[in-house]
């Protein structure tokens, strides 16, 4: 492979696993304190299955002579990450988890949908393994969008709510990368205004079906080598057993 | 006043050649977050082939102590619906309760469960009857996406990480270190 398209290659896949390790990270804060038992449970299902899918995309950076995905998760500091800010905004509150993971998830599955076509085997592989999971995530934020949308004037108040506060974050999952375009070209990833029309095709016709205003307000201008001081916080706590013995092995 | 959600019971098939049994209950608000919960927290590793969910309210559920002191059966009779049977066959299984055993036609809930002592004999443990019309079934829901990658997730006890026993050993070690000083 041509060194830069390799180095192009590493970028991008860094950027969505580390989309799916930050989140994951958020998600498992839920254990032992959602709302419900079930859900407890469903959040920390939801949580390991958003690692477990960083864990296979860190293995093709490895592959690629990368590092592993135990050093580029535990050992690297906030401005080497290249996940959006989307996903290290704190979890808020119930409401605010829910909006986040479906617009997330609707994301996952329209990007791994074209994904699962990539001409690069490796990532054809990974993506067809996570969409499976994907569609039964965003069957499961769907039907929680709709039912605190319509639920009550307080359950609608927090979802809206949530709502203004994440949009302006969701655009930076649809910025390309300076080095995208030879990315697309080689077929390897797909162009993210069309992975944009269809994400927009599930989310806007539910939050309006559920009782939401979809906002209109302007995204953030921040690339996603700028982070905010949330991932510090949380790399600091999901670091730290890690970083306390560097040789320990597990 | 009581917050609780709706109780269901939950039924999980493992294989096809295998009876719905009983797993244990889920509070949800409706039947699809019910079928959605039950998939959660009974199928996240385990095999499934097939789930069911019911409103633990339609169900009749009867042990064989309660049918020595004598039921009260009254209950009106309606038009000959299809009830599934499941009995308690077992007192040693700790992971299922119920087993489905066969679907009789009757006018109540009653009316089955006096036909199936007959049909399946009458020393089970437990029995309940379920109304056919009210199971939510996993029917529609995309298979592949909510049941196979549970195959993949195998569970591991702790002593497959190989942590507590070298653990041990470096304790062990350093306190005979110590006892030698």
């Amino acid at each position: 492979m041509e060194p830069q398209l390799q180095q192009a290659l590493i970028n991008r896949l860094l950027a969505v696993a580390d989309d799916e390790l930050i989140l994951g990270h958020r998600n498992a804060e839920w254990t032992g304190h959602a709302p419900i038992l079930e859900e407890d449970i469903a959040l920390a299902n939801i949580a390991q299955d958003e690692l477990g899918h960083a864990v296979l995309l860190y293995g093709i950076v490895a592959d690629l002579g990368g590092d592993d995905a135990d050093t580029l998760a535990m050992f690297r500091d906030a401005d080497a990450f290249r996940n959006v800010q989307l996903v290290e905004l704190p979890k808020g509150d119930w409401a605010f988890t829910m909006v986040r993971q479906f617009l997330y998830d609707a994301y996952e599955l329209a990007l791994h949908q074209r994904l699962r076509e990539s001409a690069f085997r490796p990532i054809a592989d990974a993506s067809a393994k996570i969409l499976q999971e994907e569609i039964y995530h965003l069957r499961h934020s769907h039907a929680w969008v709709e039912r605190l949308g319509l639920g009550t004037s307080e359950s609608n108040r927090r979802m809206q709510a949530a709502l203004d506060t994440l949009w302006p974050y969701v655009g930076q999952l649809f910025v390309e990368s300076a080095d995208a375009e030879i990315l697309v070209k080689a077929d390897y990833f797909p162009a993210l205004a069309s992975v944009q029309a269809h994400w927009e095709q599930i989310v806007i016709p539910h939050l309006e079906a559920s009782g939401l205003v979809v906002p209109d307000t302007a995204p953030i201008d921040a690339p996603r080598t700028v982070h905010t001081a949330h991932l510090d916080a949380l790399l600091a706590d999901m670091q730290l057993v890690a970083r306390s013995d560097p040789e320990a092995t597990w | 006043m009581d917050t609780q959600w709706p109780r269901y019971e939950v039924f999980k098939q493992d294989t096809p050649n295998k009876p719905h049994q009983a797993v244990g209950s889920v509070h949800a608000p409706d039947d699809n977050m019910a079928l959605q919960m039950a998939r959660d927290v009974f199928v996240r590793r385990p095999k499934c082939h097939h789930l069911w969910v019911v409103p633990a309210d339609a169900i009749l559920m009867v042990t064989a102590q309660e049918l020595e002191k004598g039921l009260d059966s009254a209950e009106p009779d309606s038009a000959p619906q299809p009830f599934h049977v499941f009995r308690k066959d077992n007192q040693r299984r700790s992971m299922t309760y119920v087993d489905h055993v066969g679907t009789i036609n009757a006018t109540s809930a009653h009316a089955a469960l006096k036909a199936a002592r007959e049909e399946y004999g009458d020393d089970a443990f437990v029995w309940w009857i379920v109304p056919d019309s009210a199971v939510i079934t996993s029917d529609d829901v995309p298979v592949e996406s909510w049941f196979a990658p549970a195959l993949e997730k195998t569970y591991r006890h702790q002593s497959a990480y190989g942590f507590v026993h070298p653990q041990r050993q470096g304790r062990r070690r350093s306190q005979s270190v110590e006892s030698e000083a």
